[in-house]
């Protein structure tokens, strides 16, 4: 029977995902993916709890809000990244050890 | 019935496409796990009749978010050298086995936080569940009303973006002594 | 509970006794059994045809090109060379399967697979008619426009994995080509949204009529502006000439698909042909009317009232003669899509950019916002309404 506790579980493990992904990762576009699953996780937690404790829409608003902020998330981040790769040619995040280049 | 199937097939779509996520160590192939994932997410908007939610995901991840991704692998992928500027061997950039086990130790503390917190929370009564009807127009009512504030900050956070990346990723002269 | 071809059915006495005997037979309610075997029919009806149509759109833009080159066309397999599509489908198959030395396994085995994927999950909200439309979602263009981008992510893909820098060329320019195209397309669409007062393809094409003044095609200036931007963002979508970048053959050698042999190249092509039919029937949907039939004979009400069929024959012709509708506004538009494939020369890739970024794109933002004012200054009358209410003032009614 699908219940609160499989949902939460789904995005448990989502979350557990981006945060090996961010931290077993060096590279800076691997470490935005777990960013994304993170980001995910908690969203579809937000859904879940709307539609079986919460039951007014105010939990899909702040998903949608999560949404939009991981688009804005992603653009900004990868313009970093591909202007990061013009200054040092490496997208390694040990290599990022200046503010300013 | 078809929720179920439809519960089912969703979660382990996102499940297994986030543990492929983790285990690929192929960036390109990362990517394409983290789309099936993404779907998988979708799935699940739907059985939680969050209709308008599985098509933002949808439209938002799978058109914008990936083929950006995508792009920032591609143009990024070169040569890159395995020495930082000490000389040092640098970790490779998918991790090795020191780093995966730095995160997994991380992994199973935080599992443990959260097993914590979820133990009450799963806990909580179910008050039922909603019945299977469209959202849009609700949503839309909500946007404009009790969330405006939020609404127009997030234009305006998507309108910084936009400038911001489009500033940012603009091609200058590289200077040499970096 | 959306509307989908399943309540067509239920609304019917004799399918509800069928529903109720096979009840009786199986001692359970038979009632999802007898959805699920509609839909499975469904799709398999929606999907052979479209695969159908999409094989003959490759014969029909042979057709056209000779016919428009003073040509004659293939002419030798069938009547009139109509089962051309059928030798090459054939021939497809049997080619040998290549796969490059040096290419990503994986992503050269599914990214043909995504292109498909992305154009057959918008089968699903396709309205073809009132009652034939598989289901009728509330976030129907929104959800169309999100698989729809699936396409995208398989181009680029495809382009990636080959190994080749054709295809990677080819690929590069066809994602980009299609997420700057995106903008002006759902800011188009947008404006349409906000005149119908819905998503669904429900709402949107039962805010028009049955005669072309009642189309949001000429509805105001503006809906008839987006009109256009729509069509040309469309375009560039799928990947047509004068947009067709992504594979220009004669600067690479065929684009993202140049590495794919076989069944695979085959997937492309019949996506590339498929989409273009999904984007011209929403196309239609939108600005055309879809399938809107005058006389009130889509509803069968002139059927049953006049000529006293009975209602599941009448509302059965009446679907018929909506698909038809449909299909026939679709196939125009297929045609001016092929007529402009041989007529425009290719664009150049900056002009491209420029053309989306520097001109669609601000139109289709103005264009929103004309729109939204017009709806709110004239309470969302068409141009007409307010001529007649002009003519009426003056002339006293008719």
């Amino acid at each position: 029977m699908i219940t609160l506790p499989s949902y939460l579980f789904i995005s448990f493990v989502l979350f557990i995902c981006g945060l090996v992904v961010m931290i077993a990762r060096k590279n800076i576009v691997a470490i935005m993916l777990g960013i994304e699953l993170i980001l995910n996780a908690a969203a579809l937690n937000f859904a879940a709890y709307t539609k079986f404790i919460n039951q007014n829409l105010d939990g899909h608003i702040i998903s949608l809000f999560i949404i939009v902020i991981a688009a804005a998330e992603a653009a900004v981040g990868l313009a970093i990244v591909i202007r990061f790769y013009q200054i040092k040619e490496s997208i390694h995040i040990d290599d990022a050890t200046q503010l300013q280049s | 019935m078809f929720d179920q199937i439809l519960f089912i097939l969703s979660a382990v779509i996102t499940m297994g496409g986030a543990l492929a996520v983790v285990f690929s160590n192929n960036l390109m192939h990362a990517c394409v796990y983290l789309l099936a994932s993404l779907f998988g997410v979708a799935g699940l908007y739907a059985t939680l009749n969050a209709d308008f939610l599985a098509a933002t995901q949808l439209v938002v991840y799978a058109g914008g978010v990936v083929i950006l991704m995508l792009f920032a692998i591609m143009l990024t992928g070169g040569v890159q050298s395995t020495v930082n500027k000490f000389g040092i061997v640098k970790v490779p950039g998918m991790g090795n086995a020191k780093t995966y086990s730095a995160a997994g130790l991380a992994a199973v503390v935080i599992s443990f936080v959260l097993f914590k917190i979820l133990k009450n929370a799963a806990a909580m009564p179910a008050k039922g569940q909603m019945a299977y009807e469209s959202t849009v127009e609700k949503l839309g009512g909500l946007l404009v009303s009790d969330h405006v504030l939020a609404f127009e900050l997030s234009s305006i956070l998507l309108l910084g973006a936009l400038v911001g990346a489009a500033v940012i990723a603009r091609p200058r002269h590289i200077k040499d002594d970096v | 509970m959306n509307n989908t071809i399943v309540s067509y059915f239920l609304q019917f006495e004799e399918f509800q006794t069928v529903v109720t005997k096979l009840s009786e037979i199986t001692g359970a309610n038979a009632t999802s059994l007898v959805a699920f075997v509609i839909f499975a029919v469904a799709a398999v009806v929606v999907l052979g045809a479209l695969a159908t149509v999409g094989g003959l759109g490759t014969y029909a833009e042979r057709k056209i090109s000779a016919d428009l080159q003073m040509r004659q066309g293939p002419n030798r397999v069938g009547p009139y060379g109509i089962l051309q599509f059928l030798a090459d489908g054939v021939k497809m198959i049997m080619k040998e399967d290549i796969v490059p030395r040096h290419a990503d396994k994986l992503t050269f085995n599914i990214a043909p697979l995504l292109c498909m994927l992305g154009v057959m999950a918008t089968f699903a909200v396709l309205p073809f008619s009132s009652g034939f439309t598989m289901t009728d979602l509330d976030v129907g263009v929104f959800y169309l426009i999100g698989v729809s981008s699936l396409v995208g992510v398989g181009i680029f893909l495809g382009g990636y994995s080959s190994n080749s820098k054709w295809s990677m060329l080819g690929g590069m320019r066809g994602a980009s080509q299609i997420i700057s195209y995106e903008v002006p397309v759902t800011l188009s669409i947008l404006a349409i949204v906000l005149l119908a007062g819905g998503m669904s393809f429900g709402t949107i094409v039962s805010a028009q009529g049955a005669w072309p003044h009642q189309w949001f095609v000429l509805h105001n200036p503006f809906t008839f502006i987006a009109f256009i931007v729509l069509f040309i963002g469309v375009l560039a979508e799928t990947n047509r000439a004068p947009f067709d970048l992504p594979e220009a053959e004669s600067e690479l050698v065929s684009g993202y698909h140049t590495e794919f042999t076989g069944m695979r190249f085959g997937f492309f092509a019949l996506a590339e042909y498929m989409e273009v039919f999904v984007v011209c029937g929403v196309v239609a949907a939108l600005f055309l009317g879809g399938y809107n039939v005058p006389f009130g004979l889509g509803e069968g009400t002139f059927l049953m009232e006049k000529l006293h069929i009975p209602a599941i024959h009448a509302k059965g012709v009446g679907q018929l003669l909506q698909v038809g509708s449909f299909v026939s506004k679709t196939l125009a538009l297929y045609y001016v899509v092929i007529w402009i494939r041989w007529t425009l020369p290719r664009l150049r890739v900056d002009h491209l950019m420029t053309l989306c970024w520097k001109y669609l794109t601000p139109i289709a933002l103005f264009n929103l916002v004309g729109c939204a004012l017009w709806m709110f200054f004239f309470h969302g009358q068409s141009i007409w309404q307010l001529l007649g209410h002009l003519g009426g003032g003056h002339g006293g009614g008719h």
